[in-house]
């Protein structure tokens, strides 16, 4: 099952090889150049103030497969409601500090991934800060359940994955992709994903049958999600159309993170 | 003669100065953080009463929020280019009907902001534009919040709310504006009016 996945990683990285000049396009007046000038940064925050009434404002994201994706995001949101939601409903029943303290355990545990992807990026500071974390929280804070990094030493955890690593090296977006299970995503941070699962992410390595695998794989799933505060629901109520808005917050949010 | 010119130039400094003080202390009062403040702190004054539940809150709460947003420029901005080919009245129709959706929005999130507080970050003024960065802050969830404003008659007002960097009249009108490629103006309408006809969350969360 998980050579399947490397498989698919392959495929997928042909695909995505295919489209970056397309990406490359769209994506080219966003990436502007990092800079800490007030003015500068001031202008970028408004940088589509005038942009927007132009007679062909740019999409934030190509999506040619909507009907596909549209299909995946049905299916998503019965599994959402249909099982993992009934099932993290009996989960809560475990008090908050407890989850959270597992969080904190299988966060800890995906360190290298962060660690990895910071130093790809060439943020040496940042695979410092999550380097010591690592070694601070899986001491002092008992195998990463707790976080004195961040409430004793002030060290926040730093969010890299390999699809912001590729973004930071020029990597177009490429089209929107919902994936199963996952959700929102594109070409490009899909690939990433699935780097960071089989690739980076130490449980990949260790010597576990598929089944284990994907049990503490599924634990993490439902207790990140029993600490989520209904996110979904939220939107699912707001939204007049669920997809276009997750759609649209997916892009805005990862372009953000490949900027920072 | 030469002493009255100096008369002149020290009174003309006077009021240069009054001027100057009276403008300053003005505009900090209006300034673009102090209306923030006034908004967030009247709409968390009622939601952090323990006294009032849900309904209640919802109530005190309900129309709060509007004269600190600039209608005009937010609907302006979320229709884009729909707006300028859209006649006056259905301008009309689409701030009225947007103002609503957005109260309702921020209505139904009243239960995840009760408890918390907001830290004031920092503030940038650049012309008539201001950018007011917060954060939330609750037991369970830490959110930045950017406020992005306009000053119109001296007035600050908001027109876009930035949430860990998702920017909601950005997020709209890419949702809106493909509603409106494929359904037309109708047809958003359509859609926004069967939304508001439903009926209000009930606040039951974790």
């Amino acid at each position: 099952m998980r050579s399947a996945l490397k498989l698919a990683l392959l495929i997928a990285l042909l695909v995505f090889c295919s489209l970056p000049a397309y990406a490359a396009e769209t994506e080219a007046k966003q990436s502007t150049v990092k800079t800490d000038d007030f003015d500068a940064a001031f202008d970028d925050d408004f940088d589509d103030f005038d942009d927007e009434f132009s007679d062909s404002p740019r999409p934030l994201i190509s999506d040619p497969l909507e009907g596909w994706n549209r299909g995946v995001f049905w299916v998503n949101d019965k599994f959402y409601f249909y099982l993992a939601k009934p099932i993290v409903r009996v989960y809560r029943v475990v008090p908050r500090p407890v989850r959270t303290s597992v969080g904190n355990f299988f966060s800890n545990l995906a360190t290298p991934v962060r660690a990895v992807n910071a130093l790809l990026q060439l943020k040496i500071k940042d695979t410092g800060t999550e380097l010591g974390r690592f070694l601070v929280n899986t001491t002092v804070g008992l195998a990463g359940f707790f976080d004195p990094a961040k409430s004793e030493l002030g060290w926040e955890k730093k969010q890299e994955d390999f699809g912001q690593t590729l973004g930071y090296y020029g990597v177009g977006t490429g089209w929107y992709l919902v994936l199963p299970v996952f959700g929102p995503s594109s070409v490009r941070d899909g690939v990433g994903l699935v780097g960071d699962y089989f690739v980076v992410d130490p449980l990949s390595y260790a010597d576990l049958t598929d089944a284990e695998y994907f049990g503490i794989k599924s634990f993490e799933y439902v207790n990140s999600l029993s600490l989520d505060p209904d996110t979904y629901e939220g939107i699912k109520r707001d939204a007049l159309d669920p997809y276009l808005f997750i759609r649209a917050a997916y892009v805005q949010h990862r372009l953000a993170k490949i900027n920072k | 003669m030469k002493e009255r010119f100096v008369l002149m130039k020290r009174v003309v400094f006077l009021l240069f100065v009054c001027c100057l003080f009276f403008s300053t202390s003005a505009w900090a009062a209006s300034g673009p953080t102090a209306e923030i403040e006034k908004v967030v702190d009247s709409v968390m004054k009622v939601l952090n009463r323990t006294d009032l539940d849900y309904a209640a809150k919802r109530e005190k709460v309900s129309g709060m929020v509007q004269k600190f947003i600039n209608i005009d420029s937010i609907s302006q901005r979320t229709l884009g280019v729909h707006w300028k080919r859209a006649s006056p009245e259905q301008q009309d129709r689409f701030s009225w009907l947007f103002v609503q959706i957005l109260e309702n929005i921020y209505l139904n999130r009243i239960e995840d902001y009760s408890g918390g507080t907001v830290d004031y970050l920092s503030e940038r003024v650049k012309g008539d534009k201001a950018i007011v960065d917060t954060v939330f802050v609750s037991e369970k969830v830490e959110i930045p919040v950017q406020y992005k404003m306009v000053q119109q008659q001296g007035v600050w007002q908001i027109y876009d709310v930035v949430i860990e960097n998702v920017s909601l009249v950005r997020n709209y009108r890419s949702s809106y504006g493909s509603i409106v490629s494929s359904e037309g103006l109708e047809g958003l309408f359509a859609k926004l009016e069967s939304k508001l006809a439903e009926p209000a969350g009930s606040g039951k969360k974790e």
